[in-house]
């Protein structure tokens, strides 16, 4: 891709890649568990603040380690905190999460002696030691790649996850809860290990969040950052896996180009969303899904049944 | 020494703030079990109204007080006539994500037409002077707030305890299939009530923007503390409400003397242990 891309594109792909990781962690609990968080971001600041702290206190941090500390401490984080919330439903749940985002927020304000406050943290890209050979990461092109392999990775891997035992077990554990428990299914441990795994995830994104843009401030950590992953994920689509990935792609084009052309471009994304809730809940997948239907006939997507083939 | 009073008329002030936001969020939750995003909004918008009136059209703030509410009861009733109804299908989810997705563009909204900065709102005479109130000089405007709150309270729990509506209105949030079977119509029951809170919040705004000054991320900065005096005194609870809101409002201004640096987290701190303690907070019941 590299090869036919400006840096600037490249730039924005690596930028979509990321998110798109984001988008995917929250719609495991979102479109796959049912579970509605307002705080998705306090795992994706966390991590993107805990390898920036790293790197800049531990001089000759190796990258491996500056990623893997964000990461152990969002499963940490994600245990804790799922623990505490995840007896409660619903609203109540989505609440919570809320007021622990915001909650994080101004901790991650007021502590400006680790955080940088208002400023901010800015940090240089450690070199990728492969052992044998050290590959410097501060080219866009290396980084690009490697953002390309470890992410892309964890995002196949999240798609694996769907498909094991215990990824189903959460899946059927939002159609019917109540069976699942007759059936001899731990509900509540299946959901903490849900809500630790996507806010890991989502703290593996964090991580490479601060590495690519080497600046990490507490937007990361903000409500403003979860409301984005959340309309990423809705208007890409909440009922597939892929959605959340086309809706990172949308939201991070749209706010480039239509940043320029307006400053109110947030308005525009706010239609959208809620235009969707309110007439296309399946989001963008679930429109081009329906052009498919459309062009090809009853074809099957996703490895579902639609509706149409079960009548014949 | 002279501040400990200082502090607790603050929080008086505060707490009745508050609870003019939050009574209205805890009936539309507890009639309709859905957590209206959009309620902060609407004390946004009531704020800013009562700015566009006060500084363009005629400068009374008793105008403000009669006008944006009633705009607010228009704008709320629409809202869940057309909107909210809709999404009512599809499951709780779907409506706490319409109503949070009505905040977010009503503040890129208010962003747009008036601004992304805060505005100034003066409220001159008697209101905007002070008085000698048990030995110290205190603003008559934060009094004037706490006074609204309970004026309103009281009329609204004189109306639910004492008038055959508040028995419907009551019915309604403690089981509203059964209050429909019973021949009430309740979806016009739920508009009005949706409506109603609408009308108080964009009072709360009205009087909130000369105090605590009117810009886009009010709705927000609310919004959390209405939502913990909710949780906390308990979903569906007028009751609840009005002892949560002092709680609250004593912690927030005490604890900004007190604890200057963790005074955010206090609140939050507070909602934590009550659910531990009593999920359903201190007076709901258990769902």
């Amino acid at each position: 891709m590299p090869l036919i891309l400006k840096q600037y594109h490249l730039n924005m792909l690596t930028e979509i890649i990321i998110f798109a990781l984001f988008a995917v962690s929250y719609n495991l609990l979102l479109g796959y568990a049912g579970l509605l968080s307002f705080g998705h971001a306090m795992f994706f600041g966390l991590g993107a603040f805990m390898t920036a702290v790293a790197i800049i206190h531990i001089p000759g941090l190796a990258l491996w380690n500056a990623i893997l500390i964000g990461v152990v401490t969002t499963i940490i984080a994600g245990f804790v905190i799922g623990s505490l919330l995840l007896r409660h439903k619903g609203a109540y749940f989505a609440l919570l999460t809320l007021a622990f985002n915001a909650l994080f927020y101004a901790v991650a304000t007021k502590w400006h002696s680790v955080t940088g406050g208002d400023d901010g943290l800015s940090i240089t890209r450690p070199d990728l030691s492969l052992g044998f050979t050290s590959i410097s990461m501060a080219s866009l092109t290396h980084f690009y790649y490697l953002t390309l392999i470890i992410v892309g990775a964890a995002i196949v891997f999240c798609w694996y996850f769907t498909h094991t035992a215990m990824g189903k077990t959460v899946l059927l554990m939002r159609e019917n809860e109540e069976r699942m428990k007759f059936l001899g299914y731990n509900t509540n441990i299946s959901r903490l290990l849900l809500f630790t795994f996507t806010g890991a995830v989502a703290g593996l994104a964090g991580s490479f969040y601060t590495l690519h843009f080497q600046f990490v401030s507490i937007s990361a950590i903000s409500v403003d950052m979860t409301t984005a992953v959340l309309l990423m994920a809705f208007v890409g689509g909440t009922k597939t896996f892929w959605g959340p990935i086309l809706g990172a792609f949308v939201y991070i084009i749209l706010q480039n180009y239509l940043s320029n052309i307006t400053d109110r471009w947030p308005l525009f994304m706010g239609f959208i969303f809620v235009s969707m809730v309110l007439f296309i809940p399946g989001g963008l997948s679930e429109v081009i899904m329906n052009i498919r239907q459309r062009l090809f006939g009853k074809k099957d997507n996703n490895g579902g049944k639609s509706a149409a083939s079960e009548e014949v | 020494m002279n501040e400990i009073p200082v502090f607790f008329l603050h929080g008086l002030a505060y707490a009745g703030l508050l609870f003019l936001v939050s009574a209205g969020l805890t009936l539309v939750f507890g009639m309709m079990n859905v957590l209206n995003f959009a309620h902060a909004a609407m004390y946004m918008l009531g704020a800013y109204f009562s700015y566009s009136i006060m500084m363009h059209f005629t400068g009374q703030f008793w105008l403000s007080l009669l006008v944006c509410p009633a705009i607010l009861f228009i704008i709320g009733a629409l809202i869940e006539r057309f909107l909210l109804r809709r999404v009512h299908k599809f499951g709780h989810v779907q409506e706490l994500l319409l109503t949070f997705g009505l905040a977010y563009i009503i503040t890129e909204l208010v962003k747009w037409y008036w601004g992304n900065y805060p505005l100034a709102v003066n409220i001159g005479g008697f209101l905007g002077s002070t008085i000698q109130i048990i030995g110290i000089t205190y603003p008559v405007y934060r009094i004037f707030i706490f006074l609204c709150a309970i004026f309103v309270g009281t009329v609204m729990a004189l109306i639910l305890y004492k008038t055959r509506l508040g028995i419907i209105l009551r019915a309604a949030v403690n089981d509203s299939e059964m209050t429909n079977t019973l021949g009430v119509n309740v979806p016009l029951v739920f508009m009005g009530v949706f409506a109603f809170g609408a009308a108080l919040s964009g009072f709360a705004g009205v009087i909130a923007g000369p105090l605590l000054s009117t810009f886009p991320g009010m709705a927000q900065e609310i919004l959390l503390d209405a939502f913990v005096v909710i949780v906390v005194g308990g979903f569906g609870s007028l009751g609840g409400a009005v002892v949560a809101s002092l709680l609250i409002g004593q912690l927030q201004s005490f604890g900004v003397l007190l604890f200057p640096k963790l005074s955010i987290a206090l609140v939050y701190l507070l909602m934590a242990v009550v659910l531990i303690i009593k999920p359903s907070g201190l007076f709901g019941e258990e769902q």
